[in-house]
């Protein structure tokens, strides 16, 4: 027999796209741990291993790092969306005691991209300055002025696709990304639609949300000779290395890469970026540390955002409800650069529908370039496709709950096979019940026939107010992938470490590990500790996105941590005289089954001294016969006031199925996270440009509004009990982009219950929502 | 100038412009107050000052003269955690953390003042403080819990 192959070809899935990769077969298998699994650590509610750091303000984060004299950089921007750099004068800001150096377009390694002539949106680093603190810094960048030609530019998908519309950048021949729409289709929609006893359409709009994590984008920069060490607020230690060893031709191994802490990033952290080399270009250039932030303006127009999007809805189905077809038109307002994470998708995978199409026209305009933000595409797509099924239960007289649960997906529809576990029907009924769902529409009904019980959305004694209810559901691929590698090491004095190139983003990536390493080890928690966030000690592991980290990297870490405990079992049977195989281990000690005798971690590397006990683990291949995926549904309750158009949330009840889940409270403090990001696109977050200057006017933090603890509603996050064994052998999925994507339709699906209207433009602010009463 | 920083006296040449902020970040290195919008906006950098809670970025350093600061480095410590520390471990109050310490110190100028604040009076205190992981619930619970602690020690 021959053996198997080490490496083979894969598909995997990141953020809704496909991607073939080579991976590496693991070395041996592992018995997948069933839902009845007997763990201890895993599916334990362990405090996050670093609270403790958190709570006293000492974890480290990227804009905390003080390196001996070290300097600071400040990124001069455009003020002007669309144009040519004619001069940049440097002189007055060179004259300032304290400046070190300036950057412009010439100075800079063409393969960094940093700087540019054209001008094709407001906000684009156009040179940097360093100095000895930032306020000189920021007091110089303020005195470069730059002289410039204006041109025309186009902000919106009307102006960049006008008959006499210019390229927004060079190189286009016109401004769609693949140059044309993109349609995507199953089916006969047109037959669909014939055979359709109802239609129902619907035009949706979705603002252009900013990720505004607190922490901004930073990096500080420290050359030893030819050798670069960067710390970096990152989703991607390895990303960044790539992309600065690359721009800067230096080898990889050359480059070490550290992200000990960071403060959220949300998809807008996943590459080295302008401020990452111009810290590097600033520290080779004076041989010393540079540190690079941006600042708050610069976070809010240039680090990415969720595109703007608007969705011409028609949906068909039958009198009992049964979808016929489906089909979305829609604009997608990418920003300078972007790819395609439309809104398209949602419509093709959450409701069973055998006709959908979906035609998305994506835009290239001059702002800034657009970024994966939490679900992207999936969260606008929706808002669109739950508006719809809203309508169409109104229209029906179907409970909107029930008409979902008539046209629940039973498999992957767009690849034709089976889920490796989908289990949105029990979401439903798990989440109705513990929201009360029937109850609501029970006596709603009652109220309607004889009006004997009150009308639940009336308020006594307040005739302004009006309360509604709606539900939502949720898709998204979670099922991570390879290559992902981890490390675990046994210490002479019995704890361990648990090696892994990935990062803590907040979601507890650290903690995680530790667990999972802790039990496949039996070893205690306390005793073991997640080495993450530094490419120079760790093996690779991918950006933290798509949702991917606890299913890609916590089978490698099973494997490494059974690995090690392999290695120390044969040598603890040496020193207890007993074969291995009747050795147990648990919770730090080797002991012979049915007998007294057994050693400590500790005491056995204590004998075997510098001897290591060493595991190595890798992530093996995903079903290809299977779509991995995260459902479930969220419902929600508001109080909309009808004379000032304000909308409340209520209460929020979550439940989801993700597979096994390895810490319930860090599951629901994801889960709640996204529920409130949710809440925050569906009632607050919008950038507002002034097209005709081209200029975004909300950059900072008062005037672009996200959610406070003022606006925070009762949320109830429940997860569905239970493993997928069949995706990954600790049968984990992920859940934190799934967590966001119900709740602003849910919201919306409330506030046209309250209202009898739909607000069809997303976020539902105070005008919107009276201008909705007065249609 | 001098003030009174984690209790202990500090002297300080500031320009008049330096903010509070840049005091404690640029010259004293106590990088666990944070800058995030650095215009009032957001609560990272809120510190007590003569025990009420301020934006350090709004405040300016030299109008801190012969003032009492006190900072997230000052609340407590790993051995000696204020109950508001403990009770933010234990409630998982703390996600990315970056805008912990903000919140930390907004709280603990409540209970200083109310060891036995209501939910509204603690939305209330606590609603200049943005958190973009979306902590809030957890937060609420643990400054609860940080109620309950500091009524049964009387500290």
């Amino acid at each position: 027999m021959s053996k198997p192959a080490r490496f083979v070809t894969t598909t995997v899935e990141v953020e809704g796209r496909t991607e073939q990769r080579v991976v590496e077969m693991p070395a041996f298998d592992l018995e997948p741990w069933g839902a009845d699994a007997a763990l201890t650590h895993v599916g334990a509610r362990a405090l996050r291993v670093d609270a403790a750091l958190k709570a006293t303000g000492r974890p480290g984060y990227t804009t905390d790092i003080r390196r001996p004299h070290q300097a600071y950089a400040a990124i001069v921007r455009s003020r002007i969306a669309r144009g040519k750099v004619t001069r940049i004068n440097v002189e007055a800001a060179r004259a300032i005691p304290g400046v070190l150096d300036i950057l412009l377009v010439d100075d800079v390694p063409a393969r960094t991209r940093l700087f540019n002539a054209e001008i094709t949106y407001h906000g684009q680093p156009l040179a940097a300055v360093c100095a000895e603190n930032q306020a000189i810094a920021d007091r110089a960048a303020r005195l470069i002025t730059v002289e410039f030609e204006k041109g025309r530019h186009a902000v919106t998908v009307a102006q960049a696709t006008a008959a006499n519309a210019q390229p927004v950048r060079p190189g286009l021949s016109n401004n769609l990304l693949f140059k044309e729409p993109r349609t995507t289709e199953r089916g006969d929609v047109i037959a669909g639609f014939a055979a359709a006893d109802v239609t129902i359409t619907r035009e949706v709009r979705t603002p252009c949300a900013l990720h505004s994590a607190l922490e901004p984008h930073a990096a500080v920069a420290e050359w030893d000779g030819d050798r670069l060490t960067v710390w970096e607020s990152t989703q991607g230690i390895f990303r960044v290395r790539d992309n600065l060893a690359k721009a800067l031709d230096v080898p990889l191994t050359n480059v070490r890469v550290i992200c000990e802490a960071m403060g959220g990033g949300f998809g807008a952290k996943n590459y080295a970026a302008a401020h990452t080399y111009i810290a590097a270009l600033f520290a080779r250039r004076l041989e010393r540390p540079v540190a690079c932030y941006v600042d708050r303006a610069g976070e809010q127009v240039d680090t990415g955002n969720r595109p703007s999007s608007v969705q011409r809805i028609r949906i068909g189905a039958m009198k009992d409800g049964t979808l016929t077809a489906i089909e979305m038109v829609g604009e997608i307002q990418l920003g300078i650069g972007g790819w395609e994470g439309g809104p398209g998708e949602i419509y093709h995978e959450l409701y069973a529908c055998p006709n959908v199409r979906t035609h998305e026209t994506f835009a290239f305009v001059n702002t800034a370039a657009m970024a994966a933000f939490r679900a992207p595409g999936h969260a606008e797509g929706a808002v669109g496709l739950e508006a719809a099924m809203n309508a169409l239960a109104k229209e029906l007289g179907l409970d909107p709950l029930e008409l979902r649960r008539r046209n629940t997906a039973t498999h992957d529809q767009k690849k034709s096979r089976p889920y490796t576990g989908n289990r949105l029907a029990e979401c439903y009924d798990v989440g109705a019940e513990r929201f009360g769902w029937r109850d609501w529409h029970r006596i709603r009904r009652r109220s309607k026939d004889a009006h004997t019980a009150p009308d639940p959305r009336v308020v006594p004694g307040k005739p302004h107010l009006r309360r509604g209810v709606g539900v939502a559901a949720q898709i998204w691929s979670t099922g991570g992938g390879p290559p992902s590698y981890a490390t675990v090491r046994i210490n002479t004095d019995g704890s361990a470490d648990v090696l892994a190139g990935s990062q803590d983003l907040g979601t507890g990536t650290r903690t995680i590990l530790a667990q999972v390493a802790a039990e496949a080890l039996g070893h205690r928690l306390d005793q073991v500790r997640a080495i993450i966030g530094d490419t120079g000690a760790t093996p690779y592991a991918g950006n933290s996105w798509g949702s991917m980290t606890v299913a890609s990297l916590t089978p490698a870490v099973r494997m490494a941590a059974v690995d090690a405990r392999r290695a120390l079992v044969e040598a603890a049977s040496g020193l207890l005289g007993a074969p291995s195989d009747q050795l147990e281990v648990f919770e730090g000690r080797v002991a012979v089954r049915g007998s007294e005798r057994g050693m400590s971690f500790g005491e056995i590397t204590a004998k075997l001294g510098n001897v290591m006990i060493q595991g190595h683990g890798s992530r093996g291949p995903n079903p290809q016969d299977a779509g991995i995926v995260t459902t479930g549904a969220q419902f929600a309750e508001v109080e909309v006031d009808t004379a000032t158009g304000v909308v409340r949330v209520v209460r929020i009840v979550a439940v989801h199925d993700a597979g096994r889940i390895v810490n319930p409270t860090l599951a629901e403090s994801q889960l709640e996270g996204g529920i409130i990001q949710g809440l925050g696109f569906a009632l607050f977050e919008e950038r507002v440009l002034d097209t005709r200057m081209g200029l975004p006017l909300n950059v900072g933090l008062h005037d672009y509004k996200i959610p406070t603890m003022a606006d925070i509603p009762s949320i109830d996050g429940h997860f569905l009990d239970g493993a997928d064994t069949k995706a990954n052998h600790v049968g984990a999925r992920g859940i934190a982009e799934p967590a966001i994507v119900p709740t602003a339709p849910a919201i919306a699906g409330a506030v046209a219950d309250a209202l009898g209207v739909d607000v069809l433009e997303l976020p539902m602010t105070p005008w919107r929502v009276l201008a909705a009463l007065a249609r | 100038m001098q003030i009174t920083l984690n209790g202990r006296p500090v002297a300080a040449d500031p320009e008049g412009h330096a903010t509070l902020l840049d005091l404690l970040r640029d010259e004293l290195a106590l990088t666990g107050t944070k800058r995030v919008c650095d215009r009032g906006s957001c609560g990272a950098c809120t510190v007590l000052l003569d025990g009420v809670s301020v934006y350090s970025c709004l405040t300016l350093a030299q109008g801190c003269d012969g003032h009492d600061v006190r900072t997230i480095e000052g609340l407590g410590s790993a051995a000696e955690p204020h109950p508001l520390q403990q009770a933010f471990a234990l409630e998982d109050a703390a996600q990315c953390g970056f805008c912990t310490p903000g919140q930390l110190m907004a709280a603990a100028a409540l209970l200083a003042a109310n060891d036995d604040p209501s939910d509204d009076e603690i939305v209330a205190a606590m609603s200049g403080n943005l958190c973009r992981c979306g902590t809030y619930p957890k937060i609420l619970r643990a400054v609860r819990r940080a109620a309950a602690m500091l009524r049964e020690t009387g500290a």
